[in-house]
């Protein structure tokens, strides 16, 4: 399959100022990401998932900027030639984002119940979506907005478009603003972590809605979470992200089963669906490095009982196991002396070779 | 709608009652020396009569009941100190629409002056007109308004080329003694506008509106400033009430017939009538102003409704 690329970071290195102090939120960062696929970004809390996909469209906070490297935008215009990419990352002007925004690439935001205004009607914040990016008006834009609410699985949706937010469950709230989203007829949909506020029934809805209207709507998804269960039912590919920066890339099972990385390692044994009954659940010891810090060597190698000792003294690079999989490790070196995973990790990979 | 309005309503006559009867029995709580000019020179029979011809020696309920009787009729008595055996709402009536029409442009100013100042204050947070709205705003609440006040007069009527005493009929004599007026609520609505507009534009739906690719203006007006609007609401009816009753700064600066300052010179006077008369007027006035804040609140925020549950989830 000839993978086209949509968006292409390359080198990003994001950095805050808190006051007076400089904050390295992105650490170098380079990815790919592939037409209509969907990539999930995983990692825990204030590791810069939200903070990477902000600068696609540009909402980073007042106190963030882009320090040095590109985000290359493939999409603009219909031409899809690498020669006329825009660099996202020069953008400073609310005028250029203008481009970008709603027509190119949306987002979903975690929380429904704040999401929406709560002083319009559901149906006229569609529109206002609409409006913007497809040029329509009267009965027509009424129209287009009740067969958007159609879209995303509001039944009676003339009814309910002319209700307000307060009318509406959490769930259903987040299907309004998916409807918002796509209203905007946008290439790339990020999903910043969308069904963390909801609970697990209506999860499962919003994750086969989102599939749906991908495969429809010939979208490509970005998906922030740090929820493993949503990366394995709606990702192709999973993006491993600790202390700003990337240490695995690759398909959805060549992560969940062959992972490579220490720290990927001890994300999957912290899972509560591997633990054996009886043991004490696996939790990684320590706490994320302080990015106000110039970080020495491998981020997370403080926190890794198996650590080398080049891993304190230089940054591993990325080495390929697949030509899809790589993970940034020094374990993966020719020299490296053999580090068996943890023994949640290897029972992964008997159960797939026997279900294999 | 309808059910809830009448409801409101008279609640409102219930609350007036009270204030009304509250301010009644009270002002018969004062010793009865106040009544008279010279107390100490006067007869005990004197004192009689004078009480007698006062109402005074009748029952309290009594009074209460005759009081609530010649109301209904329209009747608010006779004033019997600030001038002697006038009827209240002959002395009242000339200077109600004086102070009425003075308070009404006052706020109106203000409004068409403070909501943009507050709105270019939140849209340029932390710029340069933030800086100087925030200097103005300091300014006029730190300083006592009677300094800017006679700032105004002295500087103002030189520059417009007018007389310092006021002349209702000319229209330019307004021009003072309103935007005098209205300096405080400028202020205090560009203070409360700025300050909500900042708390909307944190809030996750403007980052929505703003991914979506609402900009600029549109999401200043549409968004911002309409969901900012709805708490300051609150406080508009309050600010109507205070400059609707009239400045007794003002209105003496410029020497305005109103009746700023008429009720505290009353209760000085113990004029039981007129003090009845204008608790009655303020009191009525401050009761509309916050019923209709109430209904701006359900016209303008659809969360709260007319009482009765609606809507489903």
């Amino acid at each position: 399959m000839a993978k086209k690329t949509i968006l292409s970071v390359k080198d990003l290195n994001v950095k805050f100022n808190l006051r007076g102090k400089i904050l390295h939120a992105i650490r170098d960062v380079s990815i790919d990401v592939y037409k209509g696929e969907s990539l999930a970004i995983v990692g825990e809390s204030g590791c810069g998932k939200s903070v990477l996909n902000k600068n696609f469209i540009g909402m980073l906070d007042v106190n963030g900027f882009v320090e040095s490297g590109e985000i290359l935008y493939f999409g603009l215009n219909g031409t899809e030639a690498p020669g006329q990419a825009v660099d996202l990352a020069k953008f400073k002007k609310e005028r250029d984002w203008l481009k970008i925004r709603g027509k190119e690439i949306c987002m979903i935001l975690q929380d429904p119940m704040t999401s929406l205004n709560p002083l319009k009607t559901i149906g006229s914040q569609i529109a206002e979506a609409i409006r913007l990016h497809q040029n329509l008006k009267g009965a027509e834009l009424k129209k287009a907005v009740i067969k958007t609410l159609e879209d995303v699985g509001i039944e009676d949706a003339k009814r309910r478009c002319r209700q307000y937010p307060h009318e509406f469950s959490g769930g259903m709230r987040q299907r309004v603003v998916i409807a918002i989203a796509i209203a905007c007829k946008p290439k790339i949909l990020i999903c910043d972590e969308p069904t963390t506020a909801l609970d697990v029934t209506i999860q499962a809805q919003i994750l086969g809605l989102l599939k749906e209207l991908k495969s429809k709507l010939d979208l490509t998804i970005i998906f922030i979470t740090h929820d493993l269960g949503v990366v394995a039912n709606i990702a192709d590919r999973v993006a491993v992200m600790y202390a700003g920066e990337f240490v695995e890339i690759g398909m959805c099972e060549e992560v969940f089963y062959d992972p490579r990385h220490p720290y990927t390692w001890a994300l999957l044994s912290s899972l509560p669906q591997l633990g054996v009954k009886g043991k004490e659940l696996y939790s990684i010891k320590g706490a994320p490095p302080n990015l106000f810090k110039h970080i020495e060597g491998d981020a997370f190698a403080v926190r890794n009982p198996k650590a080398l000792k080049i891993d304190f003294i230089e940054k591993p690079p990325f080495f390929d196991i697949t030509p899809t999989h790589k993970a940034r490790t020094w374990l993966l070196d020719k020299r490296a002396p053999k580090v068996e995973p943890p023994e949640y990790i290897r029972n992964i990979r008997c159960g797939k070779e026997k279900r294999g | 709608m309808l059910k809830y309005i009448s409801k409101r309503l008279l609640r409102s006559f219930l609350t007036l009652f009270i204030i009304m009867s509250i301010t009644f029995i009270l002002m018969r709580q004062m010793p009865i020396e106040g009544y008279f000019q010279n107390y100490d020179k006067l007869s005990e029979a004197q004192i009689q009569n004078g009480i007698r011809m006062l109402g005074l020696d009748k029952p309290m309920p009594v009074q209460l009941f005759n009081f609530y009787k010649n109301l209904l009729k329209g009747d608010l008595g006779m004033s019997l100190r600030y001038r002697n055996n006038v009827p209240v709402t002959e002395i009242l009536a000339p200077k109600i629409p004086v102070s009425v029409r003075l308070g009404v442009m006052a706020i109106l100013l203000a409004l068409i002056l403070g909501l943009p100042l507050g709105t270019l204050m939140a849209r340029y947070k932390g710029k340069l007109p933030d800086h100087l709205g925030t200097a103005f705003i300091v300014f006029i609440q730190a300083v006592p308004a009677a300094v800017y006040y006679l700032f105004l007069q002295l500087y103002g009527t030189e520059l417009l080329g007018l007389g310092l005493l006021f002349d209702p009929d000319k229209w330019t004599a307004w021009i003072l003694p309103v935007f005098s007026m209205s300096l405080g609520n400028i202020a205090y609505y560009a203070m409360w506008l700025r300050r909500f507009m900042v708390d909307q534009s944190t809030k996750d739906y403007v980052q929505l509106a703003k991914i979506k690719g609402v900009s600029g203006s549109k999401l200043m007006f549409r968004h911002i400033f309409r969901n900012a609007f709805v708490p300051m609401v609150q406080y508009l009816p309050a600010t109507f009430l205070n400059t609707v009753i009239g400045s007794i700064y003002i209105e003496s600066l410029y020497s305005i017939p109103g009746m700023g300052g008429l009720l505290v010179d009353v209760i000085k006077k113990q004029d039981n009538t007129m003090v009845q008369g204008i608790v009655l007027l303020f009191a009525t006035v401050g009761v509309i102003g916050l019923v209709l804040g109430d209904l701006l609140m359900v016209v303008l925020d659809p969360r709260i409704s007319f009482g009765a549950k609606r809507g489903n989830r």
